[in-house]
Formats: structure tokens, C-alpha cells, sequence
């Protein structure tokens, strides 16, 4: 457990973070080439990043420290996320046992920022924005834990690094159960709920009445609107290294084959996401419980499947 | 049991009557102080061994069954100016009589109770008797003053009783009994000088017309 | 010992002092009551810290003459773990209270002169009870010392009797905790029947030959009596009412101490059963998920910022019980090792929320004394204004939602990890497994209702004239609120302090041969490396932004209002519609209550149980008791009334004259 982290597991980690803005581009381009069109470049995020970074800041009155609070702890409790797990298929930089509480709670901590920074703009907006992001919260935690708990059955151990590969525990080589199957594709669902895509929330409109994390981060600027961006692209990079986790589950050998299925991941990830944008509308507010339940009960099966 | 205490019970049962048969409030209140007094030399002379515990005790019961309360009560009819009990609700021949059976019933049962002890072969019975009696007079009469007095002689009853347990459990029936007294006495006290102030009079029967 | 005792009569020497420095203008007195109870709850807390270090357990036996047989004191593990959680929140609780009455005092602002001794010899009072139940040994000092808090409470509760409600929430409390004391008095009866004397030690020997039928009634029995005492649902219904309604020190004391003794008082008989079966353990965890999910789903209904808090209260009662059912459950099924965690983690949960929740009352009590209004539809944009109080409040929000690094994140971690131990076994216990998601639901729902108390009342722009000329809480309250966060930050970045504290109680109840794992000490560690990182890599973003900031241009504008000029405070988003979309979703279950008229809407929340079950049944009860009053004295029967006293005299003499002998 106090096993110092091996170079792989840094570099898988720092490819992750560098490759993150990568997956929405992916998307982009994905659904607009599914629609007949060109679409933007892959890494029209870099750019957009790049931009952000070298401007200005416009700081709202009302906002206190809070707000100024909101996007390092997005930025650094998404990374802090990520380093639990194992990105090159091995080990993770950090690892303690029980660790998939501290990966979900960690992704809480951004929230609970993120939300009190929306509220502290007074806007009328942000508070929407924020009362629609918590009831998503609340519905996508229990399917996201039940999604755990089956890998953690799996797996023996709670701890992401066993869950998702990683040298121990995770049975024969090849063997992709259908548990384990429901179990991937129901976190792809809760992902995108998680991370604010169709169908939960459309990332491209900006109509303030039918946003939801858009809204929320409606005031702000500057690297902070670029912390944010980044952080929410990481977040769907992670989710898609835990999937890559769940599928592939040949002991991966560290190094080149690690990172590279990784990187492989992300790609996949952002097509498959640009392919369920061009599909599929963003559904309407009162059945957007519906689907998260939706895609909690595959886990919830998968579950069963694998407690019996 | 020496024959002098068995005397001083034998007191104690003709207290009883005499609260019974008696119609003026001022001599029932006596006979309550004379068997206060007789409560507080019972201590003494109950069990073979004398004890400053039991003096204590004796000493403390006489001054406030003896002294003290039947003081208190004298000067509740002084305030309320009532002279005379009129008649019970059974008549005074028929309250005699059920004090008889009381009197019966009480050393009936005490025979066939379950309890220990050699010295207190008088003192059960006595007790009970002296708590029926209260009971009799507190349905029967109709003068709050009297109530009160047919209530203390139930704590009288019940003290009694608590003699015979005094010398396994110390204090704690002593302390009962006296706070008992005290509230009691405290509570009809202010009832009894509220009734009189609201109507004028003392007759329980009145107090049904209470209403919420 | 002698320093715990020496403690606790400094405490009532502090209450005794209140009164006889009642007279002039309070300050000294102010003074030697804060030294002598926060110094009392410090030297009484030196034995108990020594416990948990490693020393043995001390009792003090004391003969007495009373029935009852002797009495006794003890501090063990477990009573060590609760004291020394109850005396710190006491401590800092009386220092708050102190400012907080002085000011209210000042303030005048009902025009109504308390005196504030009578509150503060009370309280004194009443942490030398709570004190007592936890290091009460015999069954005589336990009662008595339970009756002393219960009434020392009310008092306190009733502080502001000339409010209606504060008069009815004390009625209720009233109610709700003679009713558990008369549980725990048949409890006790039962079980002493096989057993020598009235201790503790006695009735612990007397558990293996126990019946089977004695052992169940003192099981539902325990539960009832302490649950009620604990705030589980459905015996909650007395928290929000007697929270809200007493003075805000007062409702810290209560919601992070009093309440706790509830829990202890399971675990202790618990301790003196030897275990419990498993049936009781799923009993526990069941009531511990209701509880956690229903306290925290109508917590979000609330706009009355103590309510609130107090049906918190009842959401964390259920995961600490979720705790302890797993404990009970990893006894019963003979699995060590999950019970240890189990009980690890509900013991901590418990400090932790004594802690975060003491907290969380005195910011909402510091609020009401600057705002006059607890109602969160009338505050917004304190951080500006208090902002100590504001700091304070963050992370006790922080840490009752569970996020790392704070405290609470490290005791739910240890349940979590208990539910997953026990669903790896492959009996009927993997069922526990379905823990989890209850636990994360309840932990999403958290993060809902304290985004919304933390944002609506704090964040954003004043909604009325009260909220705009709030004044920040004096110095020694704000230094008790930060002390409080300063626990939690360490607590939660030091998971190993945590564990160190609770393991000691937790090996008592889960079997002293086992040890805590290896791997869970060093993963406490890794949490605190963890933190590290966090905030590291917060610090280094915030630095960067910074130092790129200086060479871009930053404006201040007004918060964007879709090229919307006239906004107004009253357009934020409020209380109630950041929770409508949650509270929608369950429908009637929330409590939440709208009124519709043509030109108005307005949303108030019931409680399902109080409105539901305890008022109909109490106002039943009473309609009965008023028909059998017709038997006292309708009409001239009073005499009859007594004649029946007589009667039941003699039938009792009766049947003891022809009933069986004994």
C-alpha cells in the first residue's frame, strides 16, 4: 500500500493530464462528422484553453473567495482523482485501501465547491444551474457506488488499483463476463451525466433556461473559465480510463502497452460520446431521473449478477 | 412486641373511630394530633433496641403530625369559618360500622400476608386499618377539612407500615413519608382556601360543578 | 478518577459561581464561569485521554445506602472515547453560550430581562450529568444521572418560555424522553432479575443466563429507549422542535452530546450482553439507512436553519447506526474483522459529528444573534458581514458531507469499508453490501442540503433589511467555532489521530483479539497524503492564477443578469426551489407541504411523523382521557371516584391473600 509510485503509473498520470482535452474535441468532431459536417479541429480545446489563459478577468461584486476558490479545487481534486487509479494498467501514484470512496468523495469536494461558487454570484441562473447539478448529484452517487461495489466484488479489494487491473486480484485473463459488460456500460451512462453531456445537458447550448453545468460556471473568466473547462474535460477522461479499466482485462504490462491503451481509451471515449450527441436530444428535464435510474439499475444487475 | 407499644396501637385504632364518629371538625382535628403524638412514641418503643435513628425519627414525627399540622389545620377552619361536619353521605352509625368491618378485613389479611418479621405482629394490622379508615372518611365526608384529615390518616396508615420495614431499609420510607405529608398537606391547603375564596364554602360535593 | 471528579465539581463550582456573580454587569463573572467550566471539562477529560492512551480502565465504587446497591463510576475505552468528545464540546459550547446570553442580554431584543445565571448553572448541570450517564457503572447513578440531563435539558430548552412554541417543544421533549426513561426503567428490571446487585458488572455477568424472551425484550427494549434518546426514525419527532426552539449553545450541547448518549447507552449494553444476534444487527442497520436517507431528505425541506441541522442530526444518528449494525452483524457472524470496522467507524462518526454538528449550530446561532431570524429566506450574503462565522460554518459543512480532508470523510470511509468486508462474505450478510449505495445517496443528499443552507444564507446578496446590517459574533465565539473547525481540518487530515481514539472502544465491542488491519492504518496515512496533495495542488493554482493575473487586466461588474439591469436580491434562486427539484422527486415522503391560492404560493414542511402518528395519537389519548374524566366528577360522583380507590385496595389485598405465594 506504501508502495512508492512506479514511473509508469507518473507517466500514464501525466499523459492523462495532458491528453484530457482531447476527448470533448473528439466528441466534437465525432457528432459533427456523424451530422454531414466538418466540424472543429480535435484540439480546438487546447486552443480554447490557451485563449482563456492569456486573458483577463472579469470578477462579479457580489462573488467572495469562494468563487475565486472554485476552480483550483475543481482542477486539483479531479487530478488528485485521477492519480488513484490505475491509468497504465498496473498502479496508481496514490492508493489506500477502500479507495473508491475517497475517488467518488473527492469528485463531491469539487462539487460542493463548484455549487457554493455558483450560489455566490447571486444570479438567479447559477442557482438554477446549481439546484439541477445537485439533483443529478444525488441521483447518479448510488448507481456510480453500485457500479463500484460490483467491481469491487470482482475484484476482492475496494480499491480502484485492484478494481481496474493493476498486477493482483482481477480474474482469469480474456474473461469479460456480461456483469462486468452492464457494469461499463452503465458507467459510460452515469458518466455522461456525471460530466454534464447529452442526454443530461447539452455542452453547446446557451440558452440559460436549459443548462446545467454551462450555467453554472456562467460567471466565470479568464484561466478560471479554462480550469474549468479542463477540469470537466479530465473528468470525462477519467471516466473513461475506468471503463478502459473495466473492459480490458488482460493484465496490461506497464510502459508503451499501458499508456498506449489508455490513450486508446480516450479516443474511443470521445467517439462513442460525439456518436450519442448526434443521436441522440438532450432528454427533457423530468426524465432525466429516468435515465440516471436507467443506467444505476444495469449496475444494480450487474451487481446481482456477480453476487450470486 | 413490648405490651406498651401494643397499648399505643391499640390508641392509634380508637383515634381511628374517634375521627370517625366525631362531627365537630375541631375535635376530629385533636384526635388526628393525639394519634400524631402516639405515631411519634411508636419509633421508640416498636423495636427491642433503641436507637438515635430512632429517636430522630420519633421526635420529628410527633412535632409534624402533632404539632405542626394539626396547627395548620385549626387555622385553615379559622379562615374558612366552619364550625360543624354536617352528617356523611352513610350516616354516622353506618360509617362506624364499616370501620368495624375494616377493622375485621385488616386482621384477617394480615394473617395470611406473606411478610417477615416476628415483632410487628400488631403493627400490620393496625396499618391497614388505619389506611381503610382514612379511605372511609375521605368517600364519606363532605368538608374538605375533613377530606384532609381522612387523608393523613391513610399517611399515617402508610408511615405505619414503614416502621416495619425501618430497620432493614433506613431513611428512605422515613423521607417518603414526611415529603408525602408536606405535599399532601401543601396541596389541599391551597385547594382548600381557593374553594373557599371562589364559593364561599367547603363542601366537596360544590366541587363537582367545576367545570373546564 | 480523581482528576475526573475534581474536573466535574469545577464545572458545578462554574454554575455555582454564575449565581453569586449574578449581580452587576456580568463581566467577571462571565470570566471565572468560562475558566471554571471550560477548566472543569479539561481536567475531568485527563483521565479519560489517559484511557485512550493506553492506560487501564478505572472504576470508583462507592458504598450507598440507597436500593440500588453500591455506586459506581468507570472509565473504560468506550466511556473514554464519548467523555472526552462530550467535555471538548462542552467546554467550548459553555464559552459560546456565555457571549451568546451576555449579548442577547444587551440586545434586549424582545424586551424581555432573563436572567442568565439560571441558564448557566443549568448548564452547568446538565454537562456534569451527561458526564455521569457516560461513566456510570451501576444502574442506580445511570438513571439518575439520565433523569438529571433529561430535566436539565428541558430547562434549558425552555429557556424562551414566552414563546408558544418553544413551550410546546419542550411538552414534546418532555414526553419523548420520560417515555424512553420509563423504557430503560423495565429494561433494567428485566434484566436484574438473575442478577446479584444493580451494577453494571453484575448485570454483564448475569447476560449468558439471561431467557431467551428476557434477552429479546432487553434488546427492543435498548433500542426504543435509546433510539428515542438518539433521534431515530421514528422517534425522532422531538429534535427539530426542542433544537430550534432552545438557545443556540443549548442546541449544540444537544445535538452533538446529548444525543450521543443515546448511542452510547446502546453500545454499553451492547458491551454488557456480550452481542447481539444477527437479527438485531439488520434491525440496526435498516433503521440506521431510514433514518440517514429520511433525516437528510426532510432536512432539505426545512428553511429554518436549526430545523434543518437538527433533522441533520437524525441523518447522522443513521450512519452512525449503520456503523454499529455492522458491527453487531460482523459478531453475530463471527467475522472479527468487519465488526471492527463497523464499530470503528460508527464510534468515530459519532466524535466526528459531535464535533461538525456543535459546530454547525453555534455558526447558525451566531447568525440568529446578528440577524434575529433563523429563517433562510430572509438571510443571504453573511460571508461579506461575518465572514469568521462564515469560515467556520464551510467546513463544518464541508465535513458533514464527507469530503476529504475532513474529519467526516474518514469515518464514513471506515463504514463504507465495512459494508464492502461484510458483502464479500458469502453468506446472507453480503446483503449489507446494499448499504453502499444508501450511503452515497445519503451523502449526495447531504451535499444538496448544505449547498443550499451555505449558499442561501451566507452566499449571494442580502434578501432582507436583517441580513444586510448583520454584525459579525464576538471574539470568544468565534474562537469557539474555529476551534471546533480546527479539530475537524485535523482530524480529517490525520486519519491515524481518528482511528487511535475509537480503536480501543472498538475492539471491546467487536472481540479484543483482533487488530486493526495493517492495511487500514497505513491507508489512513495515504488519506493524509492524499490531503497533502489536494492542497498543494490547490495552493500552486491558486499561486499560478495569481501571479498570472497580475500582468491581465481584472474588472469587478455586476453579476450577469442576461443583460437584465433592475436585479434584485429577491430574483436569487431561494431556499425552497433549490430543493424543490429533490423534494419533487419524492413526492408526499419529503414533507414538504405546498399551498396554493390564486395569488400566492407558499411551501411549509410537516414532519411525516410528529403530524402524522405522535399528534393524532396524542390528541386520541386525550379525547378518551376526557371521556373517562366523566367517571372523577361528573355529577356528584366524586365520592364514587374514591370509593374505587378503596376498592382497588381491597382487591389487592385479596389477591394477595388468595393469589399465588411468591
Amino acid at each position: 500500500m506504501t508502495e512508492s509510485p512506479t514511473i509508469g503509473a507518473v507517466v500514464a498520470l501525466a499523459a492523462l493530464l495532458i491528453g484530457a482535452p482531447l476527448v470533448p474535441g473528439l466528441a466534437a468532431r465525432a457528432k459533427a462528422i456523424a451530422t454531414g459536417r466538418r466540424g472543429p479541429p480535435v484540439w480546438q480545446l487546447y486552443a480554447d484553453l490557451w485563449r482563456l489563459a492569456r486573458r483577463g478577468i472579469v470578477y462579479s461584486t457580489t462573488t467572495t473567495w469562494v468563487f475565486r476558490l472554485a476552480p483550483p479545487v475543481l482542477v486539483a481534486t479531479t487530478i488528485a482523482a485521477a492519480s488513484l487509479l490505475p491509468l497504465d494498467g498496473r498502479g496508481s501514484v496514490l492508493r489506500f485501501a477502500g479507495d473508491a470512496v475517497g475517488f467518488a468523495y473527492l469528485f463531491a469536494l469539487g462539487r460542493f465547491v463548484l455549487v457554493l461558487a455558483a450560489l455566490d454570484t447571486g444570479s438567479s441562473f447559477e442557482g438554477m444551474g446549481a439546484s439541477r447539478d445537485v439533483t443529478f448529484a444525488m441521483l447518479v452517487e448510488p448507481g456510480l457506488f453500485v457500479a463500484l461495489a460490483a467491481l469491487g466484488i470482482t475484484a476482492h479489494d475496494f480499491s480502484l488499483t485492484a478494481m481496474l487491473g493493476g498486477t493482483a486480484a482481477r480474474p482469469a485473463a480474456g474473461v469479460v463476463t456480461p456483469a462486468l459488460v452492464m457494469v461499463a456500460l452503465s458507467l459510460f451512462a452515469l458518466s455522461l451525466a456525471e460530466c454534464a453531456r447529452v442526454p443530461v445537458d447539452d455542452p453547446t447550448t446557451h440558452l440559460e433556461l436549459t443548462m446545467v453545468h454551462e450555467v453554472m460556471v456562467l460567471d466565470h473568466s479568464g484561466p478560471d473559465l479554462a480550469m474549468l473547462l479542463y477540469a470537466n474535460a479530465l473528468k470525462l477522461a477519467v471516466f473513461a480510463a475506468i471503463i478502459v479499466g473495466v473492459l480490458l482485462p488482460v493484465p496490461r504490462r506497464g510502459g508503451v502497452m499501458g499508456v498506449g491503451s489508455l490513450l486508446a481509451g480516450l479516443i474511443a471515449m470521445g467517439i462513442a460520446i460525439g456518436l450519442v450527441e448526434s443521436a441522440m436530444a438532450r432528454l427533457r428535464l423530468p426524465k432525466v431521473p429516468l435515465y440516471i435510474a436507467g443506467g444505476s439499475a444495469l449496475a444494480l444487475f450487474g451487481l446481482i449478477l456477480l453476487l450470486r | 412486641m413490648t405490651s406498651f407499644a401494643e397499648l399505643v396501637l391499640f390508641l392509634v385504632v380508637l383515634s381511628d373511630f374517634a375521627v370517625l364518629a366525631m362531627s365537630r371538625l375541631s375535635a376530629c382535628i385533636r384526635a388526628i394530633a393525639l394519634q400524631g403524638l402516639l405515631l411519634g412514641v411508636l419509633p421508640l418503643v416498636v423495636h427491642s433496641t433503641l436507637s438515635a435513628h430512632a429517636v430522630v425519627l420519633g421526635v420529628g414525627t410527633a412535632a409534624i403530625k402533632a404539632v405542626i399540622l394539626p396547627a395548620f389545620l385549626r387555622w385553615a377552619i379559622r379562615e374558612a369559618a366552619v364550625r360543624r361536619e354536617v352528617e356523611p353521605l352513610i350516616g354516622y352509625m353506618a360509617s362506624m360500622l364499616w370501620g368495624a368491618a375494616a377493622l375485621v378485613i385488616a386482621f384477617a389479611v394480615a394473617a395470611v400476608l406473606p411478610l417477615h418479621s416476628v415483632e410487628t405482629d400488631l403493627l400490620v394490622p393496625v396499618a391497614l386499618v388505619t389506611v381503610m379508615i382514612g379511605l372511609i372518611v375521605l368517600i364519606t365526608r363532605s368538608k374538605a377539612i375533613t377530606q384532609v384529615v381522612g387523608y393523613l390518616m391513610m399517611e399515617n396508615g402508610i408511615y405505619l407500615f414503614g416502621l416495619t420495614q425501618s430497620q432493614r431499609v433506613p431513611f428512605l420510607v422515613e423521607i417518603g413519608v414526611l415529603l408525602d405529608v408536606f405535599v399532601g398537606v401543601f396541596i389541599m391547603g391551597i385547594v382548600v382556601f381557593q374553594i373557599n375564596r371562589e364559593f364561599d364554602s367547603l363542601s366537596a360535593s360544590r366541587l363537582t360543578e367545576l367545570h373546564d | 478518577m480523581t482528576l475526573f471528579l475534581i474536573g466535574l465539581a469545577l464545572v458545578l463550582a462554574g454554575g455555582v459561581s454564575a449565581v453569586a456573580t449574578r449581580r452587576g454587569d456580568g463581566r467577571r463573572g462571565d470570566v471565572l464561569y468560562q475558566a471554571l467550566v471550560a477548566g472543569g471539562c479539561v481536567a475531568a477529560a485527563v483521565d479519560p485521554a489517559r484511557v485512550l492512551a493506553g492506560r487501564p480502565a478505572v472504576t470508583l465504587a462507592v458504598r450507598a445506602t440507597t436500593p440500588g446497591g453500591d455506586w459506581v463510576l468507570g472509565i473504560d475505552a468506550l466511556s473514554a472515547v464519548f467523555l472526552v468528545a462530550v467535555l471538548g464540546v462542552s467546554a467550548l459550547c459553555a464559552v459560546f453560550g456565555t457571549h451568546d446570553l451576555r449579548r442577547e442580554a444587551a440586545d434586549h431584543h424582545d424586551g424581555v430581562r432573563r436572567p442568565t445565571w439560571f441558564a448557566q448553572l443549568s448548564f452547568a448541570v446538565l454537562v456534569v450529568a451527561i458526564a455521569l450517564v457516560v461513566a456510570a457503572r451501576s444502574v442506580v447513578v445511570f438513571l439518575g444521572a439520565w433523569e438529571v440531563m433529561a430535566i436539565g435539558s428541558y430547562v434549558l430548552i425552555v429557556t424562551h418560555h414566552e414563546v408558544a412554541d418553544v413551550r410546546r417543544a419542550g411538552l414534546i421533549y418532555l414526553v419523548a424522553t420520560h417515555t424512553a426513561t420509563l423504557a430503560l426503567f423495565v429494561m433494567f428490571s428485566t434484566w436484574q432479575v438473575g442478577a446479584s446487585d444493580w451494577t453494571f458488572a453484575a448485570l454483564g455477568a448475569a447476560s449468558p443466563s439471561l431467557s431467551a424472551g428476557a434477552r429479546l425484550a432487553i434488546l427492543l427494549l435498548a433500542l426504543f429507549a435509546f433510539g428515542f434518546k438518539a433521534g431515530l426514525v421514528p422517534l425522532h419527532f422531538w429534535l427539530p422542535p426542542a433544537h430550534a426552539a432552545a438557545p443556540s449553545h443549548v442546541s449544540a450541547l444537544m445535538s452533538g452530546v446529548v444525543i450521543k448518549t443515546g448511542i452510547y447507552g446502546l453500545l454499553r449494553v451492547l458491551l454488557m450482553l456480550g452481542g447481539a444476534p444477527a437479527w438485531w444487527g439488520w434491525l440496526v442497520l435498516g433503521i440506521g439507512a431510514t433514518s440517514g436517507v429520511l433525516g437528510v431528505l426532510w432536512a432539505l425541506a426545512q428553511h429554518d436553519t436549526k430545523r434543518l441541522l437538527a433533522y441533520h442530526s437524525v441523518e447522522n444518528i443513521g450512519i452512525i447506526l449503520m456503523g454499529i449494525g455492522v458491527g453487531v452483524l460482523g459478531v453475530a457472524h463471527g467475522a472479527p474483522a468487519i465488526a471492527l470496522l463497523g464499530f470503528a467507524g460508527g464510534l468515530l462518526h459519532t466524535v466526528n459529528h459531535a464535533l461538525f454538528k456543535s459546530l454547525l449550530f453555534l455558526g447558525a446561532g451566531a447568525v440568529y444573534r446578528a440577524t434575529g431570524t433563523r429563517n433562510m429566506e430572509e438571510l443571504g450574503g453573511l460571508a461579506r458581514r461575518m465572514p469568521w462565522t462564515w469560515a467556520g460554518f464551510i467546513i463544518g459543512a464541508a465535513a458533514i458531507i464527507g469530503v476529504p480532508p475532513f474529519n467526516g470523510f474518514v469515518s464514513e470511509w471506515l463504514v463504507y469499508q465495512g459494508l464492502f468486508a461484510a458483502g464479500q462474505s458469502s453468506e446472507l450478510l453480503r446483503l449489507a453490501l446494499l448499504g453502499i449505495p444508501a450511503l452515497a445517496l445519503i451523502g449526495a443528499l447531504a451535499l444538496a442540503c448544505f449547498t443550499k443552507v451555505a449558499g442561501v444564507v451566507f452566499l449571494g446578496t442580502a434578501r432582507s433589511a436583517r441580513a444586510a446590517g448583520a454584525e459579525e459574533a464576538g471574539r470568544g465565539a468565534i474562537a469557539a467555532m474555529l476551534l471546533l473547525a480546527g479539530t475537524c481540518v485535523v482530524l480529517g487530515s490525520l486519519p491515524p489521530l481518528g482511528l487511535a481514539l475509537v480503536t480501543g472502544a472498538a475492539r471491546a465491542l467487536a472481540g479484543t483479539s483482533v487488530v486493526v488491519p495493517e492495511a487500514v492504518v497505513s491507508s489512513a496515512w495515504t488519506i493524509s497524503l492524499l490531503a497533502l496533495v489536494t492542497a498543494g495542488l490547490v495552493s500552486v493554482l491558486w499561486a499560478v492564477r495569481t501571479a498570472a493575473l497580475r500582468r491581465r487586466i481584472v474588472r469587478y461588474e455586476p453579476t450577469w443578469g442576461c443583460g437584465y439591469d433592475a436585479v434584485t436580491p429577491r430574483m436569487q434562486y431561494t431556499a425552497s426551489s433549490f430543493a424543490s427539484s429533490i423534494l419533487g422527486m419524492f413526492g408526499r415522503l419529503s414533507g414538504a407541504r405546498v399551498e396554493k391560492t390564486a395569488l400566492a404560493l407558499h411551501t411549509h414542511s410537516v414532519d411525516l411523523v410528529l403530524d402524522g402518528v405522535a399528534l393524532p395519537m396524542w390528541s386520541a389519548m386525550h379525547r378518551v382521557a376526557l371521556r373517562m374524566r366523566a367517571l372523577q366528577h361528573g355529577g356528584g360522583r366524586l365520592h364514587f371516584y374514591l370509593l374505587s380507590i378503596l376498592g382497588a385496595l381491597l382487591a389487592l389485598l385479596a389477591y394477595l391473600v388468595v393469589g399465588p405465594r411468591p
